[in-house]
């Protein structure tokens, strides 16, 4: 059943590998959720993961940052074996990651979330990543003393954002970043920010549940659906593939139809 | 008249070392998030540890910096051989609770192996006072009121101005998060551990040379108003317990001088129950208890 169209030429197929994940079973304590899955994601490309609920787009992820339990599997950064590596590592490799959820230091005011997205480097080049960071979020210059949890929730993904920039990681993973976001914001994020992340030279891996809205920025993307992958080409091509419309309108519900 | 304003001195003082217990406390919860029992213990350790010293010729002060270093090397040693484990292991909390419960009562009962049961003095303190606003105390409460608030703000300096403090609110308020900005949670754990366990047992000594004399029960017996300042002050929250402290050691302080003294631990008792009926987030409410180890 899984399909993919690699004979068509993926977006930057010249560029190199960032991150590279070969049948990678993972889940919570006996039970697999994500069966045998490979996915590839090249610098300066966004690749999304779509699929319905319980597919195991988050888990996969995860998975890769050593959150959910490895059962086999290998994840290369930049060719280099990573598999099973503790996370404040793969950060210090330059893996950044915004969870769906609890994406913030909500105990933190914003100037110390972004200054913690720096912590592996000296104040001074920290203040000048801080001075990006804002460039490219600049509705939180003026937020910058406020706790988080004062924020709005564009303003908190926002930050969330902004922190794992910081890092200026070669790879960002984002789980759901639009969770409970507006439509506009939604589209906002995904169309200016983190379409601009790929361009910006980032190989970003999304999950998304929103998955037209992704589909529609991702260079490339990923289906999976109960925890393997059914379909991989150009998000374009997935987005007007008669299957994908089938199992998300078969399986979800409105939201994701207009999202 | 009077005997309020002296009352209100005994307080500030007794409220210092409760502070001081409660706000170590605090941070070790809003670390770990365990409620551990076995501080009360470790707090003893900290007091007999002093004792030790003293009886050698070493003065008070150094012996409370000492015996500081000294439980704080055994918090982090019992986090990491103890409560760690049971902690990744995924055992419920009250289970781990009870684990506390039960080490305390093993480490109250290694000192009394050691030190045996009888009760214990430092000894005569100087015998100079102050006088201050009416109140009067002793050189060694005034030395334990002006110590507690410097720890009190060297601790907020480390948590709100140093990367430090900001890596250990951040890896209280989101250890994973923590961890993918690089940031090595289990030495800063650690090092939250060792603040905490120095502020215990500096707390046990500073409460050992308040009091005329003290025995294996000390900690086991100060937990309550310790834990009553904590819970004032939203658990896990140094500047609540910091506040709570106060309030716990001054309204303790009134009860004894109006009442009878014996009414003393029944405040704290109390003040701890009214707290969580009424408001189990603390003074400041939810908002603040979210923040852990806020700013």
């Amino acid at each position: 059943m899984p399909t993919s169209s690699a004979d068509q030429a993926p977006v930057a197929t010249h560029a190199r590998s960032a991150l590279s994940i070969r049948g990678v079973t993972a889940g919570y304590g006996d039970a697999a959720i994500v069966h045998d899955v490979d996915v590839e994601v090249r610098h300066g490309q966004v690749v999304a993961v779509v699929g319905p609920n319980g597919a195991g787009k988050s888990t996969l992820l995860k998975a890769i940052l050593g959150i959910a339990r490895w059962m086999g599997g290998r994840v290369e950064l930049n060719g280099k074996d990573v598999t099973g590596l503790p996370l404040q590592q793969l950060a210090r490799l330059g893996i950044g990651y915004v969870p769906q959820i609890e994406d913030v230091f909500e105990a933190l005011r914003v100037r110390e979330n972004l200054d913690m997205g720096g912590y592996l480097f000296s104040h001074r080049e920290r203040a000048v990543r801080m001075e990006k960071a804002l460039d490219f979020f600049p509705q939180l210059r003026s937020k910058l003393n406020r706790f988080v949890e004062t924020l709005s929730g564009g303003e908190r993904k926002m930050t969330a954002i902004a922190r794992v920039l910081m890092l200026d990681p070669a790879v960002l993973l984002l789980d759901e970043p639009t969770a409970g976001l507006s439509p506009e914001l939604s589209r906002a994020v995904l169309e200016e920010q983190i379409k601009a992340l790929g361009e910006h030279g980032k190989a970003v891996l999304l999950v998304e549940q929103k998955a037209v809205a992704a589909l529609g920025i991702a260079d490339w993307a990923y289906m999976m659906v109960q925890g393997r992958v059914v379909m991989s080409a150009r998000g374009v091509d997935v987005l007007g593939n008669p299957e994908m419309r089938e199992i998300f309108l078969g399986a979800k519900g409105p939201e994701d139809r207009t999202a | 008249m009077q005997l309020l304003i002296e009352a209100i001195g005994f307080g500030i003082a007794s409220g210092a070392v409760i502070a001081l217990g409660a706000v170590g406390f605090s941070v070790q919860f809003g670390m770990s998030n365990v409620l551990n029992i076995t501080y009360g213990a470790l707090m003893t350790l900290g007091a007999y540890i002093g004792l030790f010293l003293i009886d050698r010729g070493i003065s008070p002060w150094a012996a409370l910096a000492i015996a500081g270093v000294v439980v704080g090397a055994a918090s982090v040693a019992f986090n990491r051989g103890l409560l760690a484990p049971l902690v990744r292991r995924g055992t419920r909390a009250f289970a781990i609770v009870i684990v506390t419960v039960s080490a305390g009562v093993v480490l109250q009962y290694v000192i009394v192996v050691f030190a045996g049961p009888d009760a214990k003095s430092y000894g005569e303190q100087s015998g100079q006072t102050f006088h201050l606003l009416g109140m009067v105390l002793t050189a060694s409460e005034v030395t334990i009121v002006v110590l507690a608030a410097a720890l009190m703000l060297g601790l907020h300096l480390l948590l709100t101005r140093t990367t430090l403090g900001r890596a250990m609110r951040a890896t209280a308020s989101n250890r994973i998060l923590a961890q993918s900005c690089g940031i090595a949670t289990d030495r800063i754990s650690d090092i939250a551990w060792m603040l905490s366990g120095m502020l215990c047992g500096a707390a046990g000594v500073a409460l050992a040379i308040t009091t005329v004399s003290f025995d294996f029960s000390l900690g086991a017996v100060f937990l309550i108003p310790m834990i009553a300042a904590a819970v004032l002050g939203g658990i896990g929250q140094p500047y609540g317990a910091m506040v709570g402290g106060l309030v716990v050691g001054v309204a303790s302080e009134l009860a004894a001088a109006f009442t009878n003294p014996a009414y003393r631990e029944v405040v704290a008792f109390g003040i701890l129950i009214v707290m969580l009926l009424v408001r189990p987030h603390g003074l400041f409410g939810a908002a603040w208890a979210t923040r852990r180890l806020m700013a």
